[in-house]
C-alpha cells in the first residue's frame, strides 16, 4: 500500500496550490490592425496616438527622422516593438524567468522578465530595461523601468526619459490560440498623461528564423 | 485488495511508473548563464581549452582546401568581417571566442541565447524532430539533438556562406556540417563542448577541438548587449568595408 501511496504522490500534479499558470512557451505573431479576431477582439490604439507635454511635442518636431533606431539597426524598444504588426516573438519559461525572444533580433533583442525578484535598488539604464514578471490568476504582468533615452516611443520621434515606466498584460484568450496583449506607458516628463494599447498575438506553430537587420549604409 | 487492483488503477499505476521512471530518466537541465571558462580555473582539474583565442586559427587553417585558403589570404579584415558591422559571426566563430550565452532547457529543444546577441544570435536545438529535408540556409544553420545518458549530441546543417570558421576568415560553404557534444565535467563544475567541423567543398579534413565553459553562480544575469549601440562608428566601419569592396571589384575588372 505505501508503495501505492508514493507511486500516486509521484503523478505529476496538475493542480497546484494557488491555482495553475498557463503555459505561454511558444511562437506568437502580432495581428494587423484591420483583422477582427472572435469575440470582436481588435487591436486597438497605436503609439502614434501618444499625447505629449508641451514641451516633448516641441522636442519632436526638431528630431532628425533619419537617426530613428528602426533605420539604423538599433533595438527600438518594446513600447514600439511589441506595437508593430507582424512582430513575431517566442516565449521561452524556465523556472525564475520568462524570455522573450524576437525573430527582429536587431529591433526586438531578448527580453528576460525576472519572476523571483523585483527591480535592483540601483538600476543600470539600458535600452531595454529591466523587467519583472508576477502572475496575477492567468494574466502575467511586466513591469519595466530603468531604460536609457536613446529609443523612441514612435517613428514620429517622440523622445521618452528614463522616468518612462511600461506595464504590459498578457494573457491567452481564444483556447490559448492568441494572447491579448495590452501596454501602458506612464512618463510624467513627456506624456500628458498615461497610454495604453492593445495588441492580439496569434500562436504559430513554426520555427524562429535568422533575421537580421539589413540596413541601408 | 482485489477491487483495490481493478483494471482501471493497474492502468493508472502503470503511467504512474511510466511517469516514475520517465523522471528517472529525464535528462539534466542545465538552464543558466555560462561563459568561457579561463584555463587558470580549469587547470587544478586538469582541463584546458584546447587552441585558445586566436590560436583556433592554427588548428583551422591546414585543413583548408586550396581554394578555401586562398580566399582566406584575400579577405580584409575590416571589409569582409561581418561582426565588425554587426552581421552575424555565425556559431563557429562566437561561442568559442567569447562564449557568453544563457542555456535556456525546455520540453523538446534547448535554446542557447548569445551574450552579443546581435552577431551572435540565438540558436535553437530541437530534440524532438529531424532537420528538415531543406533547410533555408542561415546564419546559424539548423540544429538538433539527442541525449545519450548525461551527453547532449547536436547535429547542425543548413548554414549560408556568409559566415567564416573563425577569426582568421577560413571559408565554409553551406555544406558545413557542425557537430557536437556536450557534457557536464569536473563534477558538474563544467560543460565541456566537443566540437566537430566538416564541409567537403572547403575542408580536406574535419577539425575537432574542446571549448568548456562555467556556469555562473544561480542568479547571475546576463548583460545587455547592443552591437549598433553607437550607429555613428558602425556606420563608418561600414562604409569603410564598402569603399574597400569596391575597390577590389574596379581591380578585379
Amino acid at each position: 500500500m505505501r508503495l501505492i501511496v508514493s507511486i500516486l504522490c509521484a503523478l505529476p500534479m496538475v493542480a497546484q496550490p494557488g491555482g495553475q499558470v498557463p503555459d505561454l512557451r511558444g511562437v506568437y505573431q502580432s495581428i494587423p490592425d484591420r483583422m477582427t479576431l472572435p469575440g470582436g477582439l481588435k487591436n486597438v490604439g497605436a503609439p502614434a496616438a501618444i499625447d505629449l507635454l508641451p514641451e516633448a511635442a516641441r522636442q519632436t518636431r526638431n528630431v532628425d527622422l533619419k537617426r530613428d533606431p528602426w533605420k539604423i539597426c538599433q533595438p527600438v524598444g518594446p513600447f514600439r516593438m511589441m506595437a508593430k504588426e507582424h512582430t513575431k516573438i517566442e516565449l521561452v519559461q524556465v523556472s525564475a524567468m520568462i524570455v522573450m525572444l524576437f525573430e527582429d533580433l536587431s529591433h526586438g533583442m531578448m527580453r528576460n522578465i525576472y519572476l523571483k525578484r523585483g527591480h535592483p535598488a540601483r538600476l543600470e539604464e539600458t535600452w531595454l530595461g529591466d523587467s519583472v514578471g508576477r502572475w496575477e490568476g492567468d494574466t502575467l504582468v511586466v513591469d519595466t523601468v530603468g531604460f536609457n533615452d536613446k529609443t523612441w516611443l514612435n517613428e514620429e520621434g517622440a523622445q521618452h526619459s528614463d522616468a518612462l515606466h511600461l506595464t504590459e498584460r498578457i494573457h491567452p484568450v481564444l483556447r490559448g490560440q492568441y494572447l491579448q496583449y495590452r501596454m501602458t506607458a506612464v512618463d510624467p516628463r513627456v506624456l500628458a498623461k498615461p497610454y495604453s494599447y492593445t495588441r492580439y498575438y496569434r500562436r504559430l506553430d513554426t520555427e524562429v528564423m535568422d533575421d537580421v537587420c539589413q540596413d541601408e549604409p | 485488495m482485489r477491487n483495490v487492483l481493478s483494471p482501471t488503477l493497474v492502468v493508472s499505476l502503470g503511467f504512474g511508473l511510466a511517469s516514475v521512471l520517465a523522471q528517472a530518466q529525464a535528462p539534466p537541465d542545465w538552464t543558466g548563464y555560462y561563459t568561457l571558462a579561463p584555463n587558470r580555473e580549469l587547470a587544478p582539474a586538469g582541463l584546458k581549452q584546447d587552441a585558445p583565442g586566436e590560436q583556433l586559427n592554427d588548428l583551422i587553417i591546414p585543413h583548408l582546401q586550396p581554394w578555401a585558403k586562398a580566399r582566406m589570404e584575400a579577405t580584409d579584415g575590416i571589409a569582409d568581417d561581418t561582426g565588425q558591422v554587426c552581421l552575424p559571426d555565425g556559431i563557429f566563430r562566437y561561442p568559442s571566442m567569447a562564449g557568453r550565452f544563457v542555456w535556456l532547457q525546455e520540453p523538446g529543444r534547448i535554446i542557447m541565447a548569445f551574450g552579443n546577441i546581435n552577431t551572435a544570435g540565438v540558436r535553437r536545438i530541437y530534440l524532438d524532430r529531424p532537420h528538415p529535408k531543406n533547410p533555408i540556409p542561415s546564419w546559424n544553420g539548423h540544429s538538433v539533438g539527442r541525449w545519450e545518458g548525461d551527453t547532449l549530441i547536436v547535429d547542425t546543417v543548413g548554414f549560408n556562406d556568409k559566415s567564416w570558421l573563425f577569426g582568421g576568415m577560413e571559408p565554409h560553404t553551406e555544406e558545413a556540417h557542425l557537430m557536437e557534444r556536450a557534457r557536464r565535467v569536473a563534477n558538474g563544475a563544467f560543460v565541456e563542448l566537443n566540437i566537430t567541423v566538416e564541409d567537403r567543398h572547403a575542408l580536406n579534413s574535419p577539425y575537432s577541438y574542446n571549448r568548456y565553459y562555467k556556469k555562473q553562480p544561480d542568479g547571475a544575469e546576463m548583460p545587455e548587449d547592443v552591437c549598433a549601440e553607437d550607429p555613428d562608428t558602425w556606420k563608418q566601419f561600414r562604409n569603410e568595408a564598402l569603399k574597400k569592396q569596391q575597390s577590389r571589384l574596379r581591380q578585379l575588372k
